[in-house]
C-alpha cells in the first residue's frame, strides 16, 4: 500500500480513491478526485490554478523549504519489518505532522502580519480623525468616557535638559 | 462497477451501447477526443465489434478491427482477448491485411478497476496479436502495459514489455 500524491492538487491519494491515467510515454498521472482529473483533461496548468499546492508554493503562499519535508521523500527500498521500528515510526509520523502544521501556520501568519499591522494603524487613524461622524466633538470633549485614555509618560529631568541642549 | 456503468448508461443513452448494428457509435467511442470545445467528458466504453485498435508489437500489422470480443456480453476490456481482422499492415510482416487474428487488449481508454479500489486508464486502445494458444506472434511490445495481464496469464507479453504500468 502506498499513499500517492495527486498530480494536480498535490493532496494524498488514499487506496481506493482516484483514477490513474497512463500516457503512452509511460508517464503515470494520479488524481485524487474527478475535479483534478477534469482540470487535467482541460489541459490546465496546476501552477496557474489558484487552489492547488503547486500554485501556493510557487507564489510563496505556503512553506517550501523545511526539514520536515525530508521525512516524506519517496523510498523505493522495502524495509525489513521490525516491530519496534514500526511502532516508533508511527509515533514519529504524528509528531512530525504536528510540527509541520505548526510551522506552516506560522509561515502564513508571518506573511499576513504586515497587512494586519497596516490595518490596525489605519483603524487607529480613522478612530482619531473620523470620530466626529459618530459623536459631535463638543459632546466628546465633555464626556470623558468616550476619549482614548491619556497615557502619562514620566520624562526625567536630565533627559529634557539634554534635548534642549541638542536643539540649540 | 456495474452500478457506475448503469449510471453511465442512463447519461449516454441506450443507443450508444449497442449490438453489432451500431457501427458509428462504436467507432466514436474508441476514437480520440475531439479537439476544442468538447468539455463534456468522453464516455469511454468497451471494445466491441468494429472497434479499430492499434497494434503495438512487431508482428507486421498496424491497425486491426475487432470482430468479436471473447468473454463479455458488452465487449472486451483491458486484458481481454478479441478476435480481429487486420485492416492495415506493414508490407513485409508475419501477418497480412485481411487475416483474422486473435489479440490481447493491452491498453484501453476505458478505465478498469484494480483490486485496491483505484482505477486505471490509458490514452488509446492497443492490442498485441497472439495465436490461439495465447503466445504473442511478435517479438517486441511497445509502450506501457498493465499488470492486469499477469492475472490473465499473459506473462510472455509482460516480459517483452518495456514498461509495466
Amino acid at each position: 500500500m502506498r499513499l500517492e500524491k495527486c498530480w494536480f492538487c498535490s493532496s494524498t491519494v488514499y487506496p481506493g480513491h482516484g483514477i490513474q491515467f497512463v500516457r503512452n510515454d509511460a508517464k503515470i498521472f494520479r488524481f485524487c478526485r474527478s475535479k483534478c482529473h477534469k482540470n487535467f483533461k482541460m489541459k490546465r496548468n496546476p501552477r496557474k490554478v489558484k487552489w492547488t499546492k503547486a500554485y501556493r508554493r510557487l507564489h510563496g503562499k505556503d512553506m517550501t523549504q523545511d526539514s520536515t519535508f525530508e521525512f516524506e521523500r519517496k523510498r523505493n527500498r522495502p524495509e525489513r519489518y521490525d516491530r519496534n521500528i514500526a511502532e516508533n515510526t508511527l509515533k514519529a509520523i504524528k509528531k512530525i505532522a504536528k510540527i509541520r502544521s505548526d510551522r506552516s501556520s506560522d509561515h502564513i501568519k508571518n506573511r499576513l502580519k504586515t497587512g494586519k499591522i497596516q490595518r490596525q494603524k489605519e483603524a487607529r487613524k480613522q478612530l482619531e480623525q473620523d470620530i466626529h461622524l459618530v459623536k459631535a466633538p463638543l459632546a466628546l470633549a465633555q464626556d470623558s468616557s468616550l476619549r482614548l485614555p491619556k497615557i502619562k509618560v514620566n520624562v526625567s529631568q536630565t533627559q529634557t535638559e539634554e534635548n534642549q541642549q541638542m536643539e540649540e | 462497477m456495474a452500478a457506475s456503468f448503469a449510471s453511465k448508461c442512463s447519461r449516454v443513452g441506450r443507443s450508444l451501447l449497442g449490438g453489432p448494428g451500431n457501427n458509428l457509435s462504436g467507432l466514436q467511442s474508441a476514437s480520440n477526443e475531439v479537439v476544442g470545445n468538447n468539455v463534456w467528458s468522453q464516455q469511454r466504453t468497451f471494445i466491441q465489434m468494429r472497434t479499430v485498435l492499434k497494434v503495438v508489437d512487431n508482428s507486421g500489422a498496424k491497425k486491426v478491427m475487432c470482430i468479436q470480443a471473447l468473454k463479455g456480453k458488452k465487449g472486451a476490456r483491458l486484458g481481454d482477448t478479441i478476435v480481429a481482422s487486420v485492416k492495415e499492415a506493414m508490407p513485409n510482416g508475419k501477418v497480412k491485411k485481411g487475416k483474422v487474428v486473435y489479440g490481447v487488449v493491452v491498453r484501453a481508454a476505458m478505465q478498469r478497476g484494480r483490486c485496491d479500489g483505484s482505477e486505471v486508464k490509458f490514452d488509446d486502445n492497443a492490442v498485441v496479436l497472439v495465436d490461439k494458444q495465447g503466445q504473442p506472434i511478435g517479438t517486441r511490445v511497445f509502450g506501457p502495459v498493465p499488470h492486469e495481464l499477469r492475472k490473465k496469464k499473459h506473462v510472455k507479453i509482460l516480459t517483452l514489455a518495456k514498461h509495466i504500468a
